[in-house]
């Protein structure tokens, strides 16, 4: 029992991580139908400036989201100003070349900087834990879960409450209609791509203190993060939430009640069986 | 009188350049210079370039081609045929990864060219009957049996548990311990593989607590060994002893992570307080050359290159010759005594003693065997904080 609480929270609790990142591409797919396979590597961005702003200015990695949202916010702006721009009407295939384009100018210019070496952070609590009921939970872990569930409260009061909130959602459900509103749907694309930068950020920023970074760390999570959001419905940050969770959890029990070898199996297993029963994912089309 | 001297001086010029050797002698070198096996593909190129110099001091002129095969072993094998047939290389040192070593010795075969593996640990590489496939470090059955070796000589271990990332060399590292420990009468109450770069273990780690092993061997690369044990701390696993098989505890960084590295053992094919002629020598060049500590990789590639550019030298730049030479020929050097022997179904490997070496206060000192022991073991594993 104690085995199956365990592997149940820590599933919850990387699953949280899992779902910031897979918010952040829903968002971009929703308002722009494009898919950003550089994702991943986006947040690899967000991983060595939480570790520049520890080494260097010794900030702690979860008070340096703090820094890390606008910086990654304007950093996201501007790929899309500059690049994303320019291929929103063109054809899929291009759209996908830009972005692992980009993805790969990110990782190699890492790597020229900072060399391929593995870098890891260690704080005070980096391996530190408290036990509740015979549980151990990750002191990092139940920090950056916190955050995240603040950062995602807060996103969806932003889609659900706020007016430019409501525009992003209106460009996401039909783009001439909101443009035909009078809705800048331009201005709206560079905020959508700015914010799911700044969540893959984020999501960067949060898991460093429990995990290790280096320059192709990226496409491990662009391929995770993909899944999630397919799993929970193209475009559905409820979907993306609920999917990240569901991969996390799938990987803590498939690798205790399988084996660790066999986790990944059990999470495409999974997501092919929605995907089969339900082909649109969990949570529908477009709903925001 | 100045004349003279000045004729003398002409003359000993004049006579430098028959000192030097004729034409260079071309040696490919394959390693993973780019890529997630970087960290430590960069200790074997340092190596390498300490045994390029003491080449030329003792006036054998190498001129090397570097091959980077990014730690993919279709890239290996890309270079592989690059260095056999574009080049033209007399013989290759590589490349590090077990993958890629066993990859590219089916193309040693069937190019002709000698090549020497220096640190891959996977028993197939020389288990296959090959003419042309030489191995520097001991192979992984003896990762194995050397560390279990040690943890009998110190208590009396029933159980133990396996956990191993699932590439070549995690698995057939754990494959051969597995029989090791059959042989001993130890049980093993848990085996669990993993896949690397996953950021939760604990999953796993709680399973193998709740068998409460007395040994727990673990085989990872570089930071996959940090990760396993801060969460192993996290969840509080307690065993007798932690053996880590090579690689990833092997490391500087990790020795540096004090709080969880402590009193973790390891096995290694070289320390650089061992008392091998010119290893301590080595170690101290190594550091003031790159301003970090050298692995046993750095010492396995140096002790590679030097033996396979004085065999080609030897042998004149003729392929066959250097794979005769290199079967015949025994060396003394920083890695002990070298020489290619077929055994216990092995060929042309040399037969290397390992070391067992165990982490104190951030410092690794070589525990056993005995003889070439510096500090006392520590032994059981001291209570997590």
């Amino acid at each position: 029992m104690t085995v199956f609480l365990q592997s149940l929270i820590s599933g919850i609790l990387i699953g949280g991580v899992y779902a910031l990142i897979g918010i952040g591409l829903t968002m971009i797919f929703g308002v722009m139908r494009v898919i950003n396979f550089a994702h991943g590597d986006i947040m690899m961005v967000g991983m060595y400036l939480t570790y520049n702003l520890f080494t260097l200015c010794g900030i702690d990695p979860f008070a340096s989201v703090v820094i890390c949202i606008p910086v990654m916010f304007l950093f996201g702006g501007f790929l899309q100003k500059i690049f994303i721009n320019r291929v929103l009407n063109a054809l899929p295939q291009n759209q996908i070349l830009l972005t692992i384009g980009l993805g790969l100018i990110m990782s190699n210019t890492i790597m020229l900087i900072y060399t391929s070496d593995y870098k890891i952070l260690t704080t005070s609590y980096s391996s530190g834990s408290f036990r509740i009921a015979g549980i151990s939970i990750s002191e990092p872990l139940a920090i950056s879960f916190l955050i995240t569930v603040i950062i995602t409260a807060a996103l969806y009061w932003f889609l659900m409450k706020t007016d430019m909130g409501q525009a992003i959602r209106a460009t996401a459900q039909d783009r001439e209609a909101a443009q035909l509103m009078g809705i800048n749907v331009k201005r709206m694309s560079v905020i959508a791509f700015g914010l799911g930068t700044a969540l893959a950020g984020t999501a960067g920023a949060l898991i460093t203190p429990t995990y290790y970074i280096f320059p192709q760390i990226g496409s491990t999570f662009t391929l995770k993060a993909f899944v999630i959001t397919v799993l929970g419905g193209m475009g559905s940050v409820i979907g993306a939430t609920l999917g990240g969770v569901i991969i996390g959890i799938a990987e803590s029990m498939g690798a205790v009640y399988i084996s660790s070898g066999w986790k990944e199996v059990l999470v495409y297993v999974i997501f092919l069986l929605v995907l089969l029963f339900k082909p649109s994912g969990l949570m529908g089309k477009s709903r925001m | 009188m100045k004349k003279y001297s000045v004729l003398m001086l002409m003359a000993f010029f004049s006579a430098i350049p028959s000192l030097s050797p004729a034409a260079a002698i071309k040696i490919g070198v394959i390693n993973s210079i780019t890529g997630p096996e970087a960290p430590i593909g960069e200790n074997l190129t340092n190596g390498t370039k300490l045994a390029q110099e003491d080449l030329k001091k003792k006036n054998i002129n190498v001129d090397l081609v570097w091959e980077d095969d990014t730690g993919k072993p279709q890239i290996a094998m890309s270079a592989m045929e690059k260095l056999a047939t574009r080049d033209k290389v007399v013989g290759v040192v590589g490349p590090y990864t077990s993958a890629c070593a066993n990859a590219v010795a089916k193309l040693a075969e069937k190019y002709k060219v000698s090549l020497l593996v220096p640190a891959a640990a996977k028993e197939e590489i020389t288990r296959q009957g090959y003419k042309w496939v030489y191995r520097m470090n001991a192979p992984a059955d003896v990762y194995a049996s050397v560390l279990i070796d040690a943890a009998l000589s110190m208590g009396k271990p029933k159980t133990i548990a396996f956990i191993y990332e699932n590439t070549d060399f995690g698995t057939s590292t754990t494959k051969t311990a597995r029989e090791y420990v059959a042989k001993k009468g130890i049980k093993v109450v848990a085996d669990e593989s993993y896949s690397k770069g996953s950021p939760d273990y604990r999953s796993t780690l709680t399973k193998i607590k709740a068998r409460n092993p007395d040994l727990v061997f673990m085989v990872s690369y570089v930071a996959d060994a940090i990760l396993l044990m801060r969460q192993a701390r996290e969840i509080q696993l307690q065993p007798k002893a932690f053996l880590g098989g090579g690689a990833g505890f092997t490391t500087a960084e990790f020795a540096r992570e004090k709080e969880i590295s402590n009193g973790v053992f390891a096995c290694t094919q070289w320390t650089d307080d061992v008392s091998w002629p010119d290893a301590k020598e080595f170690a101290r060049r190594y550091k003031s050359r790159f301003g970090k500590e050298p692995t046993y990789h750095a010492a396995c590639a140096y002790a590679s290159m030097m033996v396979m550019a004085e065999t080609a030298a030897k042998a004149g730049g003729d392929r066959e010759k250097v794979r005769i030479e290199l079967k015949k020929g025994k060396w003394n050097g920083i890695m002990g005594e070298v020489k290619f022997a077929d055994y216990d179904g092995f060929t042309n490997q040399n037969r290397h003693q390992m070391l067992v070496e165990q982490i104190q206060n951030g410092k690794y000192e070589t525990v056993f065997p005995l003889i070439f022991a510096t500090k006392k073991h520590l032994y059981p594993f001291p209570k997590w904080q």
